[in-house]
């Protein structure tokens, strides 16, 4: 059966479109304002891109935080189970940890979450950062756009530097504040960059313990596209992490495998 | 005349505000409240009565004595003619100016409650007087602040809910509140009337649970969030006789309710701090994610009600031993040294009404609810209760985080059944 997944984020919003253990398409695009909207042109484009028509989908999942936005879904999931199914579909991303996933970072625009894993891959329990962006992908774009770099650039200079500055990283809007006086102090901005990927890494490290931190890591989201995330993480961590290639469409993935399970009988309603 | 305790000293003029503004947001909110709740697919036909005590003015009949928590013995105020007026407040509306005037790293409630205080309009200046127990911090301080707006009397709490080592000073200070009311109000406390007063409250507490054993076999007969309101109405200082008349009502109503199929939601217990309107957005949350509250052990919720005052003899030291009892002992507030009443209730709660989790709600900046999530959730989960802790103020901007945590965890319940 084939299946859909469209997980509607905060910043991009990502489809999937799934033919048992293969995906026929992905696509990623901003969400803009009418994330509802965005979701239906997005479906309509990836199905093109897999030469398909609607009809020729058996269901279709939508997850995120617009999942209940639109009315194109036949049902409707968290990105918390969306992402665990997707982190552990290692046979599809064509890529897997050599031991089993115990732990799922993602770390997407609005918000951060771990999940622990049991041994059968059932979620034991998570955890997802409070209110505001601290802690989040949007946090460190701000930060970038303070230090007047690209958000590549920013990720280029935090891989430099060998520095571990102490920064609070408790909210977005202070912690501006806190690079604009670590600047007049004349420190370098590659040792701010690497400070802010440190200090989100260091709450996510938080966040994991509270959940009884066990390997392997699998980290996903559109932050796991970011190297000295990646880099920080394993750091405070102490142990390897593992973000797959696709990490950006994990979530729709989980989604698209959701809905088959749903309709294939197998936990259908 | 009973000493004050406070030094008269230093008496300060009340810091007041006049502002229409804050006041119409006020009442904004309560009606965006009123319109959710009327989406209710099925509500008593007696609900308006409630819906409409919240607002009610208060009678000049007779005075009106506010108080804070589950702790008062309103039996006391209700016997000596006044009315009780429970102003805890949950508008997030007049956080705001609480924060202006005391500071903004303490909990919603205690800002809002401050915040009403400030409005000479609010009920709460039309209170004769303020019982306030010593709960937590926050309430010890604010009843220093209330006392230069209203007489104000402070009850002291024992540390320990250990009654064979307390109960005989808990009983006197409830003695010296009684004094205190009996001063302000220029009454004699009758030991009739404190009878006939226990027994109202007892009539209110067979209500409350015959409705909690309704909603347990039939949750779908009644919202929490109706059943909440009910409770919470019965707390604002209007007529007793008509509201157990409406409640009895209600429930008759709800009793005749039969579901068409099996209620396939999820059942669970809700603990935490409380939840008072029109700030009902985690009970709100919960309904809309899927799942059904069939028990609570909040101090705004049917947990308020549910223990009735037991005495064993009708003179006045067993009278007021007997509301020691019932207020202080029995109480689940986490105030006291040890966790364990409201642990076991839980426990308890989850068995009893076959719950398939617990929801915690900690109020941010209620250090001690959210101090006691650490070990409740960890006695739960190795008892296997699956445990989600809800941590939130009383605004709106986290509603859409909150809402992907309550329904991840009935996924999982719903996956383990």
């Amino acid at each position: 059966m084939i299946t859909a997944g469209i997980d509607i984020g905060s910043t991009t919003t990502k489809a999937v479109v799934l033919d048992e253990n293969a995906i026929m398409a992905s696509l990623v695009v901003p969400s803009g304002n009418l994330p509802g909207q965005t979701a239906v042109k997005l479906l309509a484009r990836v199905l093109e891109e897999a030469n398909l028509s609607e009809s020729d989908i058996g269901a279709i999942a939508t997850t995120g935080y617009g999942r209940r936005l639109v009315e194109i879904g036949d049902i409707v999931m968290t990105e918390i189970k969306a992402c665990a199914a997707g982190a552990l579909a290692g046979e599809i991303l064509g890529e897997a940890p050599g031991e089993r996933i115990h732990t799922v970072i993602d770390v997407g625009g609005q918000d951060t979450k771990v999940i622990a894993l049991d041994d059968a891959g059932d979620i034991e329990d998570f955890s997802m950062n409070d209110k505001c962006a601290a802690g989040t992908g949007r946090f460190l774009e701000m930060l970038a756009v303070k230090l007047e770099l690209s958000y590549e650039q920013f990720v280029e200079e935090a891989l430099k530097s060998d520095t571990m500055l102490q920064m609070n990283a408790t909210c977005a809007v202070f912690a501006e504040s806190e690079v604009v006086g670590l600047l007049a102090r004349g420190v370098a901005k590659a040792d701010i960059a690497a400070a802010a990927h440190n200090a989100i890494a260091s709450r996510i490290a938080s966040m994991a313990r509270r959940v009884g931190q066990r390997g392997a890591y699998c980290f996903v989201g559109g932050g796991a596209r970011n190297k000295a995330l990646l880099k920080a993480i394993e750091t405070t961590l102490n142990h390897p992490v593992y973000a797959p290639r696709k990490a950006q469409i994990v979530v729709a993935l989980g989604a698209a495998i959701g809905a088959r399970k749903r309709s294939g009988g197998k936990d259908g309603e | 005349m009973t000493e004050s305790q406070f030094d008269e000293r230093y008496r300060l003029p009340p810091y007041r505000m006049d502002d229409p503004g804050t006041r119409k947001r006020s009442r904004f909110v309560a009606d965006q409240q009123r319109e959710l709740l009327a989406n209710l697919k099925r509500r008593p036909a007696t609900i308006a009565f409630f819906e409409g005590l919240m607002d009610a003015p208060l009678q000049d009949s007779s005075p009106a004595v506010g108080y804070f928590c589950n702790m008062i013995p309103t039996e006391l105020v209700w016997a000596l003619g006044a009315r009780p007026v429970r102003l805890g407040c949950g508008n997030p509306a007049l956080v705001q100016p609480g924060e202006e005037a005391l500071t903004g790293d303490i909990c919603p409630l205690a800002k809002s409650s401050f915040g009403m205080f400030m409005d000479p309009e609010s009920r709460a200046n039309k209170c004769a007087a303020v019982l306030m127990p010593a709960s937590c911090d926050a309430k010890r301080k604010l009843g220093e602040i209330l006392s230069d707006y209203k007489p104000t009397f402070v009850l002291n709490l024992p540390p320990e809910q250990d009654a064979h080592r307390y109960i005989k000073a808990a009983t006197l200070e409830i003695e010296r509140l009684a004094g205190f009311l009996c001063d302000v109000l220029g009454r004699r406390l009758s030991r009739s009337r404190l009878l006939d007063a226990i027994e109202l409250s007892r009539r209110r507490t067979a209500i409350v649970r015959a409705i909690q054993e309704l909603r347990a076999r039939k949750p779908a007969a009644l919202s929490i969030r109706d059943f909440h309101l009910m409770i919470q109405a019965s707390f604002a200082g209007q007529d007793p006789e008509a509201w157990l008349r409406e409640a009895r009502r209600a429930l008759e109503e709800a009793e005749l309710f039969e579901a068409a199929r099996k209620r396939l939601r999820p059942r669970l217990v809700l603990t935490g701090a409380p939840i008072i309107w029109p700030n009902f957005k985690p009970l709100n949350l919960i309904e809309e994610c899927g799942a059904d509250v069939v028990a609570d052990t909040l101090c705004t919720g049917a947990q308020s009600c549910f223990d009735p005052v037991v005495y064993d003899e009708k003179s006045r030291g067993a009278l007021m031993r007997a509301l020691a009892q019932r207020y202080v002992f029995a109480s689940a507030c986490p105030c006291f040294i040890s966790q364990g009443v409201r642990t076991s209730r839980v426990i308890d709660l989850v068995e009893e009404f076959k719950a398939q989790g617990v929801v915690n709600y900690a109020l941010r900046l209620c250090q001690l609810f959210d101090l006691e999530a650490y070990r409740l959730s960890r006695i739960l989960k190795s008892r296997k209760i699956p445990f989600a802790n809800i941590r939130t103020d009383y605004s709106l901007e986290d509603t859409e985080q909150l809402r992907v945590r309550l329904e991840a965890f009935l996924e999982t319940i719903m996956e383990e059944k």
